[in-house]
């Protein structure tokens, strides 16, 4: 795969100034001694101890472990979606510590996100949905938009359904088409939250190996927090989490 | 089309039901706004009606007169002071009293307003009238108001038909030889216009002498305040000399002053204002409230919150629209059964309807300022 070059953040990082010297691949994400704590004084309850973690272009991690782990947690500081308190995380090239509210979000736009619920808008069809991305890209003509959501449609299999409305799929389906949302701007990393969580067995299955069979098309890291046994065999990498800290890396 | 606005239409369309609700709830605040606002102006309008038929330059009228529907006399002789100067090139005198014009259909009377005239020097507004004056000298001869209430009878009727109705007014035997146009207004029901001479057969305590009205007309290019300043001493205080505007501004002070139209309309509009803005927050406080998850999620993909503005924004900028313009028609029709009801004028002014429009759009604005609110609190991390 080629050397990614990081679009999110304005400052480069001194890290990618050395890949010129360096023939390994910048990590997609990188955490150093990531300690993160929920309340203050009396109450304040700490859920992530001293995380290091690397994270390079095209792997597929899984993040498994009981919950109340942290798993999650590290989820949305890698998303850029709480305040890092300790500890260094570097996402796509750009320094969480200190960017600005516009940088961060700039950075989540170039993540493809899946959560647990697909949240869905259920007032657009499948297609709108999925096309509703593209407004954070004004870049793309109207007419790619739809093109370009009508082929990930059909990738999903949900090509024949692509006007229907939410209400009238299934969970399966609505999770295809969230997937389709997440990866149709082309993220260069994808974050999923126990994607198969709402889901019966096979169609969780299904879910899944479609996610990472698209994702590793266009390269991009798949970075997922599961507790379902049933998929750990689709990843590179399996992290488990217990009290916050790290207790196993294993290399598939 | 792929913005923010498409979306928001597409959300709003999406329950049919629930957008005619909303729309209807616009509709009524829109209507509210228009009808009380148009009844305000017609009522002032028409309050102030006569002052702006008056065509003289320079109007006297005696300083005890706060409006010119209540107007008390002055001295004749004093206007007759006036074409001492060489400006005033003409006066005419008006003579404006209550007579009991009895409803010869009905058999009951009705008070009307009756103006003494000399239509040789009208210097009134009255198209019609200056033809007639041959007519209007005959005893007892009157012209209608074509546009008097119905209940003097249907005199308009008669008058086509027969060219003339006969009844009695004070008392004293009538003829109605013809109709004008005219307009009435909240302080009278109907007008009738008669020569000077008549008017004194009508009233005939009146002393000749005394006059409600001093029309003036100064010679061409003549500065109306500058004479009136000049004539002022000419009349001593007994009489107040007057340009046109300045009359009819006392007209709108008088009106506003002793009749709480403002107020009463005034609050009708505000409370159409109140019914709009709280129909349309709740209608898109709900939508946000019942889309919060989804509305989260699209914060953590990286929508900004002006983003989730101007989408509730453009649902606020449609319900605006789909309220305005059944409610504007609305409006025009029931300015047009009002008219037909109570005689009245009422008239769709673009000022207003500009102004509603506007306020309309400031009213969904704010209700989807404070709705969004909502969703600028979510949290994105929670949707994990």
């Amino acid at each position: 795969m080629d050397q990614t070059e990081f679009a999110s953040c304005g400052t480069p990082s001194v890290a990618s100034f050395n890949s010129q010297f360096d023939t390994r691949p910048l990590p997609v994400i990188e955490a150093e001694n990531v300690c993160f704590s929920f309340g203050s004084g009396e109450l304040r309850k700490q859920i992530l101890f001293d995380i290091n973690l690397q994270i390079y272009p095209g792997e597929v991690v899984l993040l498994t472990g009981p919950s109340g782990s942290g798993k999650t947690t590290l989820l949305t500081l890698i998303a850029a979606l709480r305040s890092m308190q300790q500890g260094e995380l570097t996402v796509l090239g750009c320094k969480l510590q200190g960017a600005s509210v516009s940088q961060l979000v700039r950075l989540r736009r170039s993540i493809g996100f899946i959560f647990q619920q697909h949240n869905l808008l259920g007032f657009l069809t499948a297609r709108r949905n999925v096309e509703l991305m593209f407004q954070l890209h004004p870049d793309v003509s109207a007419a790619d938009a739809r093109a370009r959501s009508e082929e990930i449609l059909n990738q999903v299999g949900l090509g024949t359904r692509i006007n229907y409305f939410p209400a009238s799929l299934s969970g399966g389906q609505k999770q295809r088409i969230a997937i389709a949302r997440a990866l149709v701007c082309k993220p260069q990393l994808i974050l999923a939250d126990e994607p198969t969580a709402a889901l019966d067995s096979q169609s969780g299955r299904d879910v899944v190996n479609l996610l990472v069979k698209l994702a590793r098309e266009t390269g991009s890291p798949v970075l997922m927090v599961t507790h379902d046994a049933r998929v750990l065999d689709i990843a590179d990498r399996i992290v488990s989490f217990e009290d916050g800290r790290i207790v196993q890396a294993a290399q598939h | 089309m792929n913005n923010a606005l498409m979306v928001a239409w597409q959300q709003l369309s999406h329950q049919k039901v629930k957008l005619a609700a909303a729309a209807a709830g616009v509709v009524v605040a829109v209507m509210l706004m228009l009808v009380q606002l148009g009844i305000r102006q017609g009522a002032m309008d028409s309050s102030v009606a006569f002052s702006r038929r008056i065509a003289s330059d320079l109007v006297v009228v005696s300083p005890r007169t706060k409006s010119i529907f209540r107007s008390a006399q002055f001295p004749r002789r004093l206007l007759y002071r006036l074409p001492s100067d060489s400006d005033v090139q003409q006066v005419s005198e008006v003579y404006m009293s209550l007579a009991q014009w009895k409803n010869e259909w009905e058999n009951i009377e009705h008070p009307i307003s009756v103006y003494g005239v000399d239509a040789s020097k009208l210097m009134l507004d009255l198209p019609g009238l200056d033809n007639k004056i041959r007519e209007l000298e005959l005893a007892d001869h009157v012209i209608f108001d074509s546009l008097s209430r119905t209940n003097y009878g249907p005199v308009n009727a008669s008058l086509a038909k027969d060219g003339q109705v006969t009844t009695e007014l004070n008392g004293r035997r009538v003829r109605v030889f013809d109709s004008i146009p005219v307009g009435i207004s909240i302080t009278t029901d109907g007008n009738l216009y008669c020569s000077l001479s008549n008017f004194l057969r009508l009233f005939p305590n009146r002393p000749a002498g005394s006059i409600d009205l001093g029309l003036v007309n100064l010679t061409p290019g003549a500065n109306a305040e500058v004479v009136a300043e000049r004539l002022r001493p000419l009349l001593g205080t007994e009489a107040r000399i007057l340009t046109r505007d300045q009359l009819a501004a006392a007209e709108i002070a008088y009106v506003r002053q002793t009749a709480p139209i403002d107020f009463i309309f005034g609050l009708g509009a505000a409370v159409g204002f109140f019914i709009g803005f709280v129909v349309v927050y709740q209608i898109l406080y709900t939508e946000v409230a019942n889309h919060l998850p989804q509305l989260a999620t699209m914060k953590a993909m990286g929508f900004t919150d002006s983003y989730l503005l101007r989408l509730v924004l453009w649902q606020a900028t449609i319900l605006a629209f789909m309220g305005y313009v059944p409610g504007y028609f609305i409006a025009i029709a029931l300015y047009e059964v009002a008219e037909t009801q109570i005689q009245m004028q009422f008239s769709m002014t673009w000022q207003r309807a500009i102004g509603i429009l506007l306020a309309t759009l400031f009213m969904c604005a704010v209700s989807a300022v404070i709705a969004v609110r909502k969703a600028w609190a979510a949290d994105p991390a929670e949707v994990f």
